[in-house]
């Protein structure tokens, strides 16, 4: 079965529809792509002081306290919020069939919104934060990152409204979900820490608002992602369009009790991390169920994994996506979690949502769109294949030294009769993974920036056929063709 | 009604966020606001005539105030947690010190109480050093404390703590180095750090 072929009408309202995206669309990658690669420097520093405490020791900016929710707030607000707003309003566009509109409006909230990211960076690393995991800048700073927010993605909900496409698409669904859940998760999570009159649960709201960052905005962004690339990339319809359908209200209804688990045995009422651990373990139930749809909508395709690279960044981020769901459930039970609660496991984990499977999944979307709103190619399928290999190995490098690092350390802090510092001692030597995946992954976004900034300088390849990996420029019109699949 | 499938979608979406919104947030963080102190029951015996639990004047030290933000800036929740969790969920009551005076009996998991005077619990992100909910009991003089920030390695070899040397400045007296105003406050701040009062028995 294959989907018709468009008409010369449907190519040039793509066209239209696509030219209309591209000033704020290419804004949001290009100055997201840039916030990346200042958070994997940090990332990097953090690590490396994590490695050797005495370093930098007279400087007040280069402690690890500053450092880390410096190089995580940069991650997640600078660029990958920012790359999933771009993603966002491009995808909605395209799914809806309505040119972007309110183009200024949305490119002044868009330089708020940077300015907010960079206030609530610099507040963290100049010392004004509160240690409060990725909700640390200053109380100022929030109203700021909401405001700007609500002004870009605002836009989404008239175009879902005015839609012109008869079928609701599940990726509309997600785009709509996540527009709104982040606002009210947002706002919730500041204003009761900021109340400061329940000290306890404004800890546990901290732990809730990270785990309903991942699981109401980015995994429902990246999700639109893939059920809109891997069907337009194989030329297939989704597998099941009912599963897609009951899984996404599986993830609605579970996402927001999840959280309190990573407190377990904390001074909260136990029925609270009770019930978050066991929703995340059920989320593992719509995960599956979401990535087995998209794989086997993907069977017999396997080879369009080595040509296209928006198909090898979505896949990739959809398996790292399923991990996730796994290591997340299994540290949310008694057993497994108690040993690592409070080790270096839960910055591989939290590490693994932001980059492993939302950036991922983010590369993918943005190989797929740049080269449509620029009308140019992508300059080096090379490039491309360097960017995968090396962001792959550094997310996996990370996970996989801090997983076990954190049952190394977990499992000598479980130990009562033995010194702390063995803990210390003993699992410091996998924080030399943690530094070499960010200078890895940083290698691999200076190329990707790079690459960026020559197709917003309209410096692409200008060609009938698009940029593939393993195929000489031009060689081929489709991913599809290069792989002889018809 | 003739069924829209806009207000179908933004009434399921709502509605899916709203249930834990309002069950495991809103009302868990009303019910935990404004804690009342506890008193003790007659006879029971707390020593320095205090009456209930918490006592602020238990959980108070000079200029903790100040040293609760300088804490929260330097990030050191980041390595650090103040959370004494059950035996169930760990053994951190059974480390010497964790859990506050055993040789008194005092010793105890932290309970939501005990964080009155913050205004969001550090219960930490990881444990790079030890748990600090009771260091005000196993590190008890400032001049210990001090060398604690500005020397770490000096007790303990093995320690992975870097040395704060941007909260001391060199004495343009020959002295050595002193603390600046902001570790006299953090110092003050980490010697209040006691999460053992007795809870009242009927508490």
């Amino acid at each position: 079965m294959t989907v018709p072929q468009p008409t010369p009408e449907e190519i040039e309202e793509r066209a239209t529809i696509d030219r209309s995206t591209r000033f704020p669309v290419m804004f949001f990658f290009t100055s997201a792509a840039a916030w990346l690669l200042a958070a994997t420097l940090l990332g990097f520093l953090s690590s490396l002081k994590l490695r050797v405490p005495g370093l930098w020791d007279e400087c007040q900016f280069m402690g690890y306290g500053r450092l880390f929710p410096a190089h995580m707030n940069a991650l997640v607000y600078g660029w990958a919020m920012q790359a999933g707003i771009g993603v966002m309003l491009w995808l909605m566009a395209r799914l809806t069939r309505n040119p972007l509109r309110h183009i200024t409006a949305i490119l002044v909230a868009g330089h708020l919104w940077n300015a907010g990211v960079a206030l609530a960076v610099c507040t963290v690393w100049f010392g004004f934060g509160n240690s409060v995991p990725l909700l640390d800048f200053s109380a100022w700073v929030w109203p700021i990152i909401a405001l700007s927010y609500t002004l870009i993605v605002v836009w989404v909900i008239p175009m879902f409204r005015q839609r012109r496409a008869s079928l609701t698409y599940v990726s509309e669904m997600y785009l709509v979900g996540a527009a709104i859940w982040f606002p009210w998760i947002f706002l919730t999570a500041n204003i009761l820490i900021n109340k400061g009159t329940a000290p306890v649960m404004g800890a546990g709201l901290s732990a809730w608002y990270i785990t309903n960052l991942i699981y109401f905005w980015m995994a429902p962004v990246s999700l639109a992602v893939a059920y809109y690339i891997i069907p337009k990339i194989s030329g297939r319809p989704i597998f099941s369009y009912p599963l897609a359908t009951a899984s996404f209200w599986l993830l609605a209804f579970l996402a927001g009790w999840t959280g309190f688990s990573r407190f377990m045995g904390g001074p909260f009422p136990a029925w609270m991390s009770a019930v978050s651990g066991a929703a995340t373990i059920f989320i593992l139930l719509a995960v599956f169920a979401t990535v087995i749809n998209l794989m086997i909508t993907l069977k017999g395709c396997s080879k369009l994994w080595e040509y296209s690279p928006s198909l090898r960044f979505t896949v990739f981020g959809m398996l790292m996506l399923a991990l996730y769901a796994v290591l997340s459930a299994l540290s949310s039970t008694y057993s497994f979690g108690k040993n690592l609660q409070f080790s270096h496991f839960i910055v591989g984990l939290d590490t693994l949502a932001f980059y492993g499977f939302f950036s991922m999944t983010i590369f993918g979307a943005i190989y797929f769109i740049v080269p449509r709103i620029t009308g140019a190619e992508w300059p080096s399928g090379d490039r491309i294949r360097t960017h995968f290999w090396f962001s792959t190995y550094g997310i996996l490098t990370l996970v996989i030294t801090m997983l076990i690092g954190g049952i190394a350390q977990g499992g000598d802090m479980a130990v009562w009769d033995r010194a702390f510092s063995t803990s210390y001692v003993n699992s410091s030597a996998y924080v030399v993974g943690r530094a070499t995946a960010w200078a890895l992954i940083g290698y691999s976004n200076f190329l990707f920036l790079y690459q960026l900034a020559q197709m917003f300088l309209g410096r692409g390849r200008k060609s009938e056929g698009p940029t593939l990996i393993h195929a000489k420029p031009g060689e081929a019109n489709s991913a599809k063709a290069a792989a002889g699949l018809s | 009604m003739k069924s829209d499938p806009f207000v179908k979608l933004i009434a399921g979406i709502s509605l899916a966020f709203a249930l834990p919104w309002i069950f495991i947030v809103i009302l868990p963080f009303i019910a935990n606001s404004n804690l009342e102190a506890l008193p003790y029951a007659e006879g029971e015996e707390v020593e320095g005539g205090v009456t209930a639990y918490p006592d602020k004047a238990f959980y108070r030290h000079g200029s903790s105030d100040y040293g609760r933000q300088i804490y929260a800036a330097e990030g050191c929740a980041y390595c650090h947690t103040q959370v004494v969790r059950p035996t169930y969920a760990g053994p951190d009551m059974w480390r010497p010190g964790w859990g506050g005076r055993e040789a008194d009996g005092l010793a105890r998991e932290t309970q939501a109480r005990d964080y009155m005077l913050e205004t969001v619990a550090p219960l930490g992100y990881q444990r790079i050093g030890p748990d600090l909910s009771n260091v005000g009991h196993r590190i008890t003089t400032p001049e210990l404390m001090h060398q604690h920030l500005s020397d770490p390695k000096s007790l303990d070899y093995n320690s992975g703590m870097p040395a704060y040397m941007h909260l001391y400045e060199e004495s343009p007296y020959g002295e050595g180095l002193v603390p600046t105003e902001k570790a006299e406050a953090l110092v003050d701040y980490l010697l209040s750090l006691k999460k053992d009062q007795p809870v009242p028995s009927r508490g």
